[in-house]
């Protein structure tokens, strides 16, 4: 039916946020605080008379993926580990380290927050958030007796049981999935992760967990997407890339994961996420039971739509009804740029009966 | 909403009949005895990369030709005027596809004299494609059918029913 594919390719372009290499904006802001951290850790620590542990930096998250999109609010988020070269016999609780990190940065913007799995600074524009760059704090490998890295998680105030160093493999994570397809296959795996990534800011609240996270996306498209090309001359043996097939097997194979199982005290259908690295756990546990309906019937809804556009005959009809699902970022191409140039007609006189 | 009438033509694609041209044509439906037949020609696209053809407009009544309750005659001076306004303003890219006409009758099918009408605009028009497309718009259906330029068989095509939703 109708070929979006160039439509679909602008659309990744609009929406792509790009890596660090090419992004020296977002550099320049993580750079900033990196610099920061230096200077008051070391005052802080001077001041109290004791030795700053070394710790190096690593880009993490979607940058590191190259698969994040460009927040529809203006709210960017930055993802920096810190990878210091602490024991965690010696420093049983992370928040000890994680405040370290907080009192440095207190006070460099005007919202600084520890939070369980990172401590973030904010930067805004008056009330309105410009972007803000989380740290999440590791103890590195080396320096424990059973070379494990693991994340501090936990806050000030924070029940003891819930402050603990969970085993994480950010490294491990990144390389199996980048390790899954190369080439084209891995610029239509991100491409196609981008598109989903718009369509859950546009159509999700951003408010708690009402939202599928990012990175359990990630992991879905890890699981159960598939690149795809379509045949577009049989004898020839021509194909070409469809993102629009791609993504609609993808969702319809997420749509197939759902599974009904007992949780909260009723029995609800869910869809796991789980890390093909330590922890393993499932990336979408914290989503309740009612937003995971609400993920599956939007899902449901996406689906429905791509058909509706694939079925279609008439690209601008496609892509106006793709724009429904993935905003106004999606291009609408010109009437007249979808049809073929073609000689002059000329007619004679005509009967009907 | 886009809605419109979709068939399969013989190259593996689609033939729509956009919502647009739709209205247009639908409002010369011969719903009551007082109405005449109507017709025109077909404007629309080659849709580049496909084998789906697109109508997007079509051409109404025009000064010149003749109207009465079972018979049209299509003047071709006004129509043509038409086909190469669209074509000229489009950079080439809206074109003639074939004709249109009403029938008083809920399913239309093709009269001796349309088969005919047909088969001589395959062999005297001048048009830039391997196919022409005549629709038929009857007062419940609307029915198309492919004529091909070398062999000039006419073929009835099969809509496709869930289109319009
Ligand atoms: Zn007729």
């Amino acid at each position: 039916m109708a070929d979006i594919q160039k439509q679909f390719e602008e659309f990744n372009d609009v929406v792509r946020l790009k890596q660090y290499e090419h992004n020296a904006n977002l550099r320049e802001k993580r750079d900033v605080i990196l610099k920061k951290l230096k200077e008051r850790l070391k005052v802080l620590f001077e001041e109290r008379d004791d030795d700053l542990p070394k710790y190096t930096h690593f880009d993490q998250g979607s940058y590191k993926l190259g698969t994040g999109v460009k927040p529809l609010t203006g709210d960017f988020d930055i993802d920096v580990g810190l990878l210091f070269e602490v024991d965690r016999d010696e420093y049983r609780d992370p928040v000890v380290v994680k405040q370290w990190v907080y009192d440095a940065l207190d006070g460099h913007t005007k919202k600084v927050e520890m939070r369980r799995p990172c401590v973030t600074v904010f930067y805004q524009n008056g009330e309105e958030p410009l972007y803000h760059v989380d740290l999440a704090v590791y103890s590195a490998a080396d320096s424990n007796f059973d070379n494990k890295i693991c994340v501090g998680k936990g806050k000030q105030g924070s029940p003891p049981e819930n402050c603990i160093w969970e085993e994480a493999d950010p490294d491990g994570l990144i390389t199996v999935l980048t390790g899954k397809y190369s080439g084209d296959d891995w610029e239509q795996f991100r491409r196609c992760l981008r598109y989903l990534k718009r369509w859950k800011d546009l159509k999700f609240p951003t408010a708690g967990n009402a939202a599928p996270v990012g990175i359990g996306l990630t992991i879905a498209a890890y699981n159960w997407f598939y690149p795809k090309q379509k045949i577009v001359d049989n004898y020839a043996g021509q194909t070409r890339t469809d993102d629009l097939g791609a993504l609609l097997d993808f969702a319809n194979a997420m749509l197939c994961n759902f599974n009904l199982v007992f949780r909260d005290g009723e029995y609800a259908e869910r869809i796991e996420a789980k890390l093909p690295v330590v922890p393993y756990g499932d990336v979408f546990e914290k989503m309740s039971n009612q937003y995971m309906t609400k993920f599956k019937e939007k899902l449901q809804k996406l689906v429905a739509v791509m058909e509706e556009a694939m079925k279609e005959a008439d690209p601008v009809e496609a892509c106006k009804k793709l724009q429904k699902v993935f905003g106004d970022d999606f291009p609408v191409p010109e009437r007249d740029d979808t049809g073929a140039k073609r000689g002059p007609a000329i007619i004679t006189s005509s009967h009907s009966a | 909403m886009s809605s419109g009438i979709c068939f399969c033509n013989s190259q593996g694609g689609l033939f729509k009949i956009g919502e647009n041209a739709l209205l247009q044509m639908r409002a010369y439906v011969q719903d009551d005895p007082g109405k005449a037949e109507a017709g025109g020609v077909l404007l629309g696209r080659f849709i580049v990369d496909s084998a789906d053809i697109v109508v997007d407009q079509v051409t109404i009544p025009m000064p010149g030709d003749k109207r009465s309750r079972h018979r049209f005659f299509r003047e071709a001076k006004n129509h043509q005027a038409m086909i190469d306004r669209r074509w000229n303003q489009s950079k080439h890219r809206c074109n003639y596809l074939g004709g249109w006409h009403t029938h008083p009758e809920p399913n239309p099918t093709a009269s001796k004299t349309d088969i005919r009408d047909w088969k001589r605009a395959l062999r005297q028009n001048q048009f830039d494609s391997e196919t022409l497309y005549f629709v038929i718009v009857g007062t419940q259906e609307v029915s198309a059918w492919e004529g091909n330029r070398h062999t000039r068989l006419i073929k009835e095509l099969m809509s496709i029913p869930d289109q319009e939703n």
